[in-house]
């Protein structure tokens, strides 16, 4: 079954939202009455994971499926991580800013997780940049090419970045407001319930990076 | 390629609270206060509205207290040197401030922490504010974000 999930968005734990995780389940059924389909989110926090915030009882009243992950600040940008586990919480210091990159790719996968460089294409901070300055980043496969939160030439660097390495391409909002959230997503072949089967469907390739629109049946007004 | 940041600072300020004011809430400050903000609930503009609504006087808007929250706090000796801004303050309110009450402000350094964006690295020193009124009730929390950028 196809599952569509916007698989970057923050909520008031990251220092600049002011979006509560409630506000954008709310929001998401609003999506939904307006004919967009849209199935969960990944938390995905500044610089912190916390292990103990429980969102099912939201996620079974609104029918919408919560996930979380990180956005975590590295020497070569931002990078999402998918399915973190104590083990990599251990070996990674979250809020050192500066963190090498490449060791974050290698220590996620060692623990069973998944990094997905945030918004490649963003001037100044993302992987583009990097890689103009001779940088190689063998252990990426897979980089956020639509970030509803980016410039429209951001988005065309990213773009222009899958085209040229092959890499595969993922979609998130990067909502920091309510009504922001769901703006791109990412339409995944699988069934998507848990952290682990999003890790699974990333290594698969089986996924497509679109904006909401794409997903309504019908042209919505 | 990775790179330490150097934003040592005064660890000693943890812990250790500042006193400000005392500040009169006057009904000069709350009209001009609410004018400004386009405030147009009578409750913040007429002593009989608010009456009406059960409070003893005019009430301040919530986010009257940013206005005291900018008293002098100590220098944290912070190393990253930068262009400063305001990075924000988040108010929230615990009971109503009133015409007639006073203030006073107790501060305490609650974070100093860096995140990076397209502009940079940025060290972000976040200050905690709690106000009471004069019978010692805690009327609101603020937070205040200083930003600091290379």
């Amino acid at each position: 079954m196809t599952t569509y999930l916007d698989l970057h968005c923050h909520s008031v734990a990251s220092d600049d939202s002011r979006a509560t995780v409630e506000q954008y389940l709310k929001w998401i059924n609003v999506l939904r009455k307006r004919g967009f389909t849209i199935d969960g989110i990944v938390l995905t926090e500044h610089r912190q994971f916390d292990f103990d915030v429980d969102y099912s009882q939201l996620a079974s009243e609104y029918g919408v499926i919560v996930l979380k992950g990180a956005e975590l600040d590295t020497c070569f940008g931002h990078m999402l991580v998918y399915n973190i586990t104590p083990g990599l919480a251990k070996d990674v210091d979250f809020g050192d800013v500066k963190m090498d990159g490449r060791e974050l790719i290698k220590a996620a996968r060692h623990h069973g997780g998944f990094v997905v460089p945030a918004h490649p294409g963003r001037f100044g901070i993302g992987l583009v940049e990097y890689m103009g300055q001779g940088e190689e980043f063998p252990g990426v496969s897979v980089v956020e090419r639509v970030n509803a939160g980016s410039k429209p030439e951001e988005n065309e660097r990213a773009d222009e970045l899958c085209r040229n390495t092959g890499y595969l391409g993922t979609a998130g909002s990067d909502a920091h407001l309510a009504s922001h959230i769901g703006r791109a997503v990412t339409e995944f072949k699988a069934t998507i319930r848990t952290e682990p089967e999003l890790v699974d469907a990333l290594l698969s390739g089986e996924f497509r990076p679109i904006y909401i629109e794409e997903t309504a049946a019908s042209p919505v007004a | 390629m990775p790179t330490q940041i150097d934003y040592e600072y005064d660890h000693s300020l943890y812990g250790v609270e500042h006193e400000s004011g005392p500040f009169p809430v006057t009904e000069e400050i709350v009209e001009t206060y609410t004018r400004s903000v386009g405030e147009d609930n009578p409750i913040f503009t007429d002593r009989e509205s608010a009456r009406a609504a059960g409070y003893s006087n005019v009430v301040a808007p919530p986010t009257l207290c940013a206005l005291f929250e900018r008293g002098e706090l100590p220098d944290i000796k912070l190393q990253f040197k930068g262009r400063q801004f305001h990075g924000g303050q988040r108010v929230e309110p615990r009971a109503p401030i009133m015409v007639g009450d006073t203030l006073t402000a107790s501060s305490h350094l609650k974070d100093v922490y860096t995140k990076t964006g397209r502009s940079g690295t940025m060290v972000h020193v976040v200050w905690e504010t709690t106000f009471r009124n004069q019978d010692g009730a805690v009327v609101a929390d603020v937070q205040r974000s200083q930003v600091v950028r290379e």
